[in-house]
């Protein structure tokens, strides 16, 4: 494919969003820090870069440099990455960041948060399909921040053992009730001041009502979970009728 | 409204009872001070102490409470801890002692086996739900006997082993697809 084809120059600059970044050659492309250099989680093109060493060592010669792998992180295959190209404001996740990751699915996209966490940060990736579970758990053997859940998402009580209080609360689990979900793991999991970044698929809530509207009643609903929103976004040209949603957890009812 | 006088905390690492010393009114649970006093560790450990921590002997005991836990089963073991560290209470509504646990299920099995105890949880009591948070948040300051990163390793060990006993993992048939 074109952009990040080896021996094209290809220069690396830090995005707004701590622990994400973006590889500027023919073409911009979001990337992540590979956690595992030398190995692609589903087939994304790795870039690779050369980081001159500026010390010297003790004899005089020069330190050999060293190198630094980036994953191409695709829009159109992940919601997050459309958010952020989107211009989301706060992602609520960066270096050493705990995160709840519902509907964590194969764990390509999970693959991404668990570089931009890195290893003082952790993902706690709960997915309920056994088949999409499958590749998870394999993804996981090879990153060690990542602890699969196999579970249901509904019940968040079921896996209480295996998830600390986290930073931020990832959903895309495209339920109907996919507010509730997002609202009782939050009750259980969520700092108080946490972020929830929630992906929402109009068709999946309601396949009737404007997806405009399907958006503003489930605002309405992560209200009442005590969230409080404080941007929303549509992810054009990635995916159609899908809006992002971040809002803050309030457990306290006084405003602040 | 009851007060609670004991919470039970299952963590990845094993189980542990806490006494709590001082609580909040219900009236007040969702008052931002309350909130930030569970949210501050010096202050929570002033509510809370610990009365014992019992912690799992190995990767298959962990998986097996962290399965009865799931279905809200109280394990011989967690009934074995509970019966050593909780009082005797009676069978009067006032001299019971009441535990905060995490969910329904698992009151209801610890109420059929203690009749000196009664139960809430964080459906019954915000108070209840505060003070579990409170304590999945200070776990590893809380537990003396914890070193940081102690939790999240446990975790990451039952973590693949409750996954992977749910996918029945196996090795060998790795890609045994059905077409």
């Amino acid at each position: 494919g074109p952009g990040a084809k080896g021996g094209m120059k290809v220069i690396i600059e830090p995005h707004r969003h701590p622990g994400v970044f973006v590889a500027r050659g023919k073409e911009d492309l979001l990337v992540t820090k590979n956690l595992t250099p030398g190995e692609a989680v589903y087939g994304e093109k790795r870039i690779s870069i050369d980081t001159p060493s500026t010390s010297t060592e003790a004899n005089g010669d020069v330190a050999p440099s060293t190198k630094t792998e980036y994953r191409v992180w695709n829009p159109f295959r992940s919601k997050l990455a459309a958010g952020i190209l989107g211009g989301l404001e706060d992602i609520h996740m960066k270096p050493g960041c705990k995160v709840l990751y519902l509907g964590a699915a194969s764990g390509t996209s999970v693959s991404h948060v668990a570089d931009i966490v890195g290893p003082t940060g952790t993902v706690f990736a709960v997915e309920f399909s056994h088949r999409s579970g499958r590749d998870l758990i394999n993804m996981a053997t090879h990153r060690t921040n990542v602890i699969p859940i196999i579970e249901d998402a509904r019940h968040p009580l079921k896996y209480r053992m295996l998830v600390s209080m986290v930073d931020c609360i990832f959903a895309d689990v495209a339920q109907p009730d996919q507010a509730r979900i997002v609202g009782l793991n939050a009750h259980q999991f969520l700092k108080v001041g946490g972020g929830v970044v929630v992906s929402i698929k109009a068709n999946c809530i309601d396949s009737t009502a404007a997806p405009e509207a399907v958006f503003a009643r489930e605002v309405v609903k992560l209200r009442e979970e005590r969230i409080k929103p404080r941007e929303q976004l549509t992810l054009e040209p990635f995916e159609r009728d899908h809006a992002m949603v971040v809002g803050v957890y309030q457990r306290s009812t006084a405003t602040s | 409204m009851s007060n609670i006088d004991y919470l039970l905390h299952e963590s990845s690492v094993g189980y542990a009872i806490f006494a709590v010393r001082l609580q909040s009114d219900t009236v007040g649970a969702r008052l931002k001070e309350v909130q930030d006093a569970h949210t501050d560790l010096a202050r929570f450990g002033k509510m809370v102490q610990l009365v014992s921590f019992a912690p799992f002997q190995g990767a298959a005991q962990a998986l097996e409470n962290a399965n009865d836990v799931s279905e809200g089963i109280m394990s011989e073991y967690l009934q074995t801890v509970l019966e050593s560290n909780l009082p005797k209470g009676g069978k009067k509504e006032k001299s019971k002692v009441v535990l905060g646990v995490g969910d329904r299920g698992l009151a209801g099995s610890v109420k059929g086996a203690f009749t000196g105890v009664e139960c809430e949880t964080p459906d019954t009591s915000e108070l209840c739900a505060d003070l579990l948070r409170g304590l999945r948040l200070h776990a590893e300051k809380l537990m003396k006997s914890l070193q940081t990163g102690d939790i999240s390793r446990a975790q990451l060990g039952l973590g693949h082993a409750y996954s992977r006993a749910k996918v029945k993992f196996s090795v060998q048939k790795n890609d045994n697809h059905i077409i």
